[in-house]
């Protein structure tokens, strides 16, 4: 057993621990669900401490670590062939980092789910539930493993939204689910079509390897996603075009792009703080990853043809998720579609196709990681108090709630962009690299840059004004004295959670190279991958 | 007839050879007779005789048609094949079969019920023989006796339990429509032999004159033979009576009704189809096409319908029609692969089916009633029993890690292989279909957990009733293989080599 599987399976053990323990052992399940996801933090950063930064991944078996591959189902399908799906995990520098986030990210979860008390059993197997699918997401290498586990994260997720949400948790819940199934069985036809159109070159069977996916000799002549004599069209869309847009959409509703974003502020209204936490920190990574990992290396050639599209989109994202939030009245909604804003980053640094955009856009997805997830568990300590979070109906929580209102002026202003935080960083790399793409040809207008710079400047806007009117002036509640009292300052949990992921922006952005340095070989190959087909 | 008379001595020396062939189906006939004798004489004594001699009936049917594997036959003047993909098909009909029988038993275990339970046993071999005959014949006029023997059998299996109204119309219903889609379908065979002079669908004789046949007429042939066949398999246009069937049935014969009769008549329609479809000619393209809009409507009818239900079992009523469709699609996609795919989906279908009904049974049971409003709040009270509901629902979506997931996967590999050979719209279409009415179908199977987990309501008062104790183990165990089989499918379909 490898360590990514021990890294994946861990959690599991967990769920099947707190699923045996009696009822009566009921407060202890937090600490099982905690020593579990502290043995998986401990493992990942392990793990990343020893990536060998040299290893440039994305296409070359040879650029991932930590491989491990295992035929898992062989079965002779007669006129389908063999069929050929292995346990194959592996990792190099795009999905590394992420691994490490998710494990943080993890943890802040279990952290601000403390206080749960409505069936903890259910809650915490769930919540470990989830990490193994997620953890599996990032590792897998053989796109059938992907996807279940893709799946697989979609039911705890449906459940912890569903049981431990807010009023209108059911209408939440199963709104997530259908968008990303929406996407995702369309998905399933696109990997079902990918499977008939490679051969793995050793075994002369087809495949569901990712790798072998993107290697253009090991597509059979005239297959429906073949490139050579490929004269496939659905509704006069090109075979692999449809292909690439397909798997984009499936990931596009996670990112989540305007405007298949709708699920999204619902679903953090709704859910549970943690959740909130774990779908900003984590879910909305996974659209991003999979459009790294699998839009773009699968589909290169379409990837660059669709360019410009992919920027504008990123563009209207940006724009469109800053004036939403600008217009938010609920503190959690406004932070929701701040998060659109901030995902936009990603997807207009990944269609930049340079260097500099792509790192960006991976170090954006960090950044936005565990700052979003502060955001969430922010707006978390004062909903706990008072279960309120309308913005007008707080006024002065600076000479309240000091401490509280330090950490939130902190948050905010690294999720803004401040230069020393890790955003400005992830957000300027996205600007520089937009910009040079006219230079270097591929297809990202400047305007798009400067777009995203308005974009910033509006996050400055909604933010600052939100600090000045939640935080500042006379304190005013709408509950007067029963709020006052509710209202206490942060207490010691709260600030074990909050410092360090605070303390992780301000590292990050004074040394970013703690990730890049990680990441660039694999972000160099991913970009020499693509621009080929420019 | 002369030649008849002069072969005679010919003709006896076949059939007797032909017997062996069909020992599994004689060991069916002898427990039909055993277990009439049983419920006449011996019931009195000893109440479990009847369901004793069924069950041995069954399990030495299972055993006789599996020491066939592997040495295909012909029998009855080719009237009867007896190759592997029957034996399969048998092989899961008997043990689905098997199931419903102590499903029944089980459920009226504790009722009183005045009419006399061992006759329903000797319907249900009846039904179970019509069914093997089904899956083991190429020849339309064995094919027609096997349908009406299943259909007669059905007829009886719902109207005997039907205590009011309700009930009574539903059976009422279904022999309507049975009998007279059973004379639309003779209709057509005759008009069939007409053009052909030939019974047996896979002869050369019956392919060439179906050829030159007028076009007109042999449509109409077509559409009338199919609508025997629709009834059965419940797809739409003839599904009406499907709904209400399954709502007033007793739900154990619901799971039967829903299940067992449409493995029958999908492999007959597999031979069928496999045969029709290989030429160029008109009829072939009009079977595809014909299978393949019934396919796609009945999905999205089927699923669409099924959002609006409240009831639980009139929900899956239309859940199953809809599933009819998906085996449709499995059927076509049976043409570009080994039987496996097809055998596969339908045992699995089969174990989720049987799964779910056995824990609708279970909690009719316990709380009383089968609407969806019932359940509210019950995943406290019953953990363990709606987490595995959640899964099998998971299942039927058609979601990993489960052998839904994966018997999904394979009918799509295949219709996909399909269109990139041939660029059919049709299959294109198919596979669009297939996969949003996945999506479609979420909604209305997680209304179970909805209900379950995410609402609260008040406890229920259970009746400890011991006779839902063996139906609640058979089906927690389906369920957990189907979980099983969604991660090493390779146990299951390594069998169907």
């Amino acid at each position: 057993m490898g360590l990514l599987s021990l890294l994946i399976f861990l959690p599991l053990v967990a769920t099947a621990l707190i699923l045996l323990l009696p009822n009566r052992m009921q407060s202890n399940y937090k600490y099982i669900a905690l020593g579990f996801t502290v043995i998986q933090f401990a493992l990942a950063g392990w793990l990343y401490v020893q990536f060998d930064n040299s290893a440039s991944g994305i296409n070359q078996i040879s650029g991932f670590q930590y491989l491990e591959q295992l035929p898992w189902i062989r079965l002779d399908l007669g006129s389908l062939g063999q069929l050929e799906i292995d346990y194959f995990l592996g990792v190099d520098g795009v999905s590394m980092p992420l691994l490490v986030l998710s494990a943080f990210v993890m943890l802040m979860a279990i952290g601000a789910s403390w206080n749960i008390t409505k069936s903890t059993k259910g809650y915490f197997s769930l919540l470990m539930l989830l990490n193994m699918a997620v953890m599996g997401i990032f590792c897998a290498l053989d796109f059938f493993l992907f996807y279940i586990f893709y799946e697989v994260m979609l039911l705890p997720l449906y459940f912890l939204i569903g049981i431990w949400g807010g009023a209108n948790r059911e209408y939440a819940a199963i709104k997530f689910f259908i968008y990303t199934l929406f996407g995702s069985v369309f998905m399933l036809l696109i990997i079902v079509g990918l499977y008939f159109s490679v051969v793995n070159p050793d075994t002369g069977a087809h495949t569901f390897n990712m790798l072998h996916m993107m290697n253009p000799n090991n597509y059979v002549d005239g297959s429906f996603f073949a490139y050579l004599n490929n004269y496939y069209e659905v509704l006069g869309i090109p075979a692999r075009m449809l292909g690439f847009i397909v798997l984009f959409v499936a990931f596009a509703i996670k990112v989540p792009i305007v405007p298949l974003h709708t699920w999204l502020p619902d679903a953090h209204v709704e859910a549970p703080t943690p959740v909130s936490i774990i779908l900003a920190g984590i879910l909305l990574k996974i659209g991003g990853y999979g459009i790294i990992r699998v839009c773009y290396s699968i589909f290169p050639d379409a990837a660059v043809d669709a360019n410009w599209w992919l920027g504008l989109i990123g563009v209207i994202s940006i724009l469109y998720g800053a004036l939403n939030a600008l217009a938010q009245k609920d503190l959690k909604r406004l932070i929701a579609y701040s998060s659109v804003s901030h995902m936009g980053f990603v997807l207009l640094g990944v269609a930049s196709l340079t260097a500099e955009g792509i790192s960006g856009a991976l170090f954006q997805m960090l950044s936005h990681g565990f700052l979003s997830a502060a955001l969430f568990f922010l707006v978390g300590v004062i909903y706990d108090r008072v279960h309120d979070r309308y913005i007008y109906n707080f006024r002065g929580l600076a000479s309240h709630m000091p401490a509280y209102t330090g950490f939130v002026a902190v948050a905010f202003f690294a999720s803004l962009g401040l230069p020393g935080f890790s955003a400005f960083i992830g957000e300027a790399f996205v600007i520089i690299g937009t910009f040079n793409a006219e230079s270097v040809g591929t297809g990202i207008p400047r305007w798009m840059a400067i777009a995203g710079s308005i974009g910033i400047l509006l996050s400055a806007a909604y933010l600052l004004w939100t600090l000045q009117r939640m935080f500042f002036g006379q304190t005013r509640f709408k509950g007067g004295e029963a709020w006052a009292s509710a209202l206490t300052d942060i207490n010691t949990r709260e600030r074990i959670i909050l410092f360090p992921t605070l303390a992780l922006a301000l590292v990050l952005g004074i040394m970013p190279s703690l990730v890049f340095d990680k990441m660039n070989a694999t972000v160099l190959n991913l970009v020499s991958l693509v621009s080929q087909y420019l | 007839m002369q030649d008849i008379n002069v072969q005679l001595p010919n003709l006896l020396d076949q059939v007797i050879q032909s017997i062996p062939y069909f020992k599994a189906e004689l060991a069916l006939i002898f427990a039909f007779l055993g277990s009439i004798l049983a419920t006449l004489f011996v019931d009195k004594w000893w109440k479990h005789g009847s369901f004793v001699i069924t069950l041995t009936g069954i399990i030495i049917s299972f055993i006789l048609s599996t020491q066939q594997l592997g040495a295909p036959q012909n029998g009855f003047f080719g009237m009867l094949i007896v190759d592997n993909f029957s034996v399969y098909a048998r092989g899961i009909l008997l043990l689905a079969l098997l199931l419903c029988v102590v499903f029944i038993q089980q459920h009226f275990r504790n009722k009183k019920f005045s009419k006399n339970l061992g006759d329903i046993y000797s319907i249900l071999l009846t039904a179970g023989l019509g069914l093997n005959i089904l899956t083991m014949t190429s020849n339309w006029l064995l094919a027609f006796i096997a349908i009406e023997t299943v259909s007669i059998s059905s007829y009886i299996l719902v109207g005997f339990f039907s205590e009011n109204k309700k009930q009574a119309e539903a059976s009422m219903k279904y022999v309507l429509f049975g009998s007279v889609s059973a004379a639309v379908m003779l209709y057509g065979l005759s008009l069939l032999y007409g053009f052909t002079g030939n019974l047996d669908f896979t002869s050369f004789e019956h392919i060439q004159g179906l050829i030159e046949a007028p076009k007109i007429l042999l449509s109409l042939a077509l559409l009338f033979m199919f609508s025997g066949i629709g009834f059965k398999l419940s797809f739409v246009p003839f599904h009406v009576w499907a709904p209400d069937v399954y709502e007033g049935a007793p739900t154990p014969v619901t799971a039967f009704l829903s299940t067992v009769p449409k493995i029958g008549a999908l492999v007959l329609l597999a031979r069928l189809f496999e045969e029709w479809t290989s030429s160029s000619f008109y009829f072939s393209e009009l079977v595809l096409v014909l299978v393949s809009v019934a396919a796609i409507v009945t999905m999205l009818v089927g699923n669409l319908v099924a959002l609006r239900q409240t009831n639980i079992k009139r929900m899956m009523a239309y859940s199953s029609i809809g599933h009819t469709g998906f085996l449709l699609m499995a059927l076509i996609a049976n043409l570009a692969s080994e039987p496996q795919v097809l055998l596969f989906y339908i045992a699995v279908y089969t174990i989720m089916n049987l799964a779910v009904f056995g824990l609708i049974d279970v909690l009719e049971q316990k709380t009383g009633s089968a609407q969806l409003e019932s359940y509210q709040g019950l995943g406290r009270q019953f953990p363990i029993l709606f987490t595995v509901f959640t899964l099998l629902g998971i299942s039927l979506v058609g979601l990993p890690p489960t052998a839904g997931f994966i018997g999904k996967l394979f009918v799509f590999s295949s219709v996909f292989d399909l269109f990139q050979f041939n660029n059919n719209k049709y299959y294109l279409i198919l596979l669009i279909v297939g996969a949003l009415t996945s999506v479609i179908s979420l909604f209305y199977y997680f209304k179970i957990p909805l209900f379950a987990f995410l609402r609260k309501g008040e406890e229920v008062k259970v009746a400890y009733s011991k006779s839902a104790q063996l139906v609640y183990i058979i089906s927690i165990l389906l369920g957990i293989s189907t979980l099983v089989l969604g991660i090493f499918p390779s146990i299951l379909l390594s069998l169907f080599k």
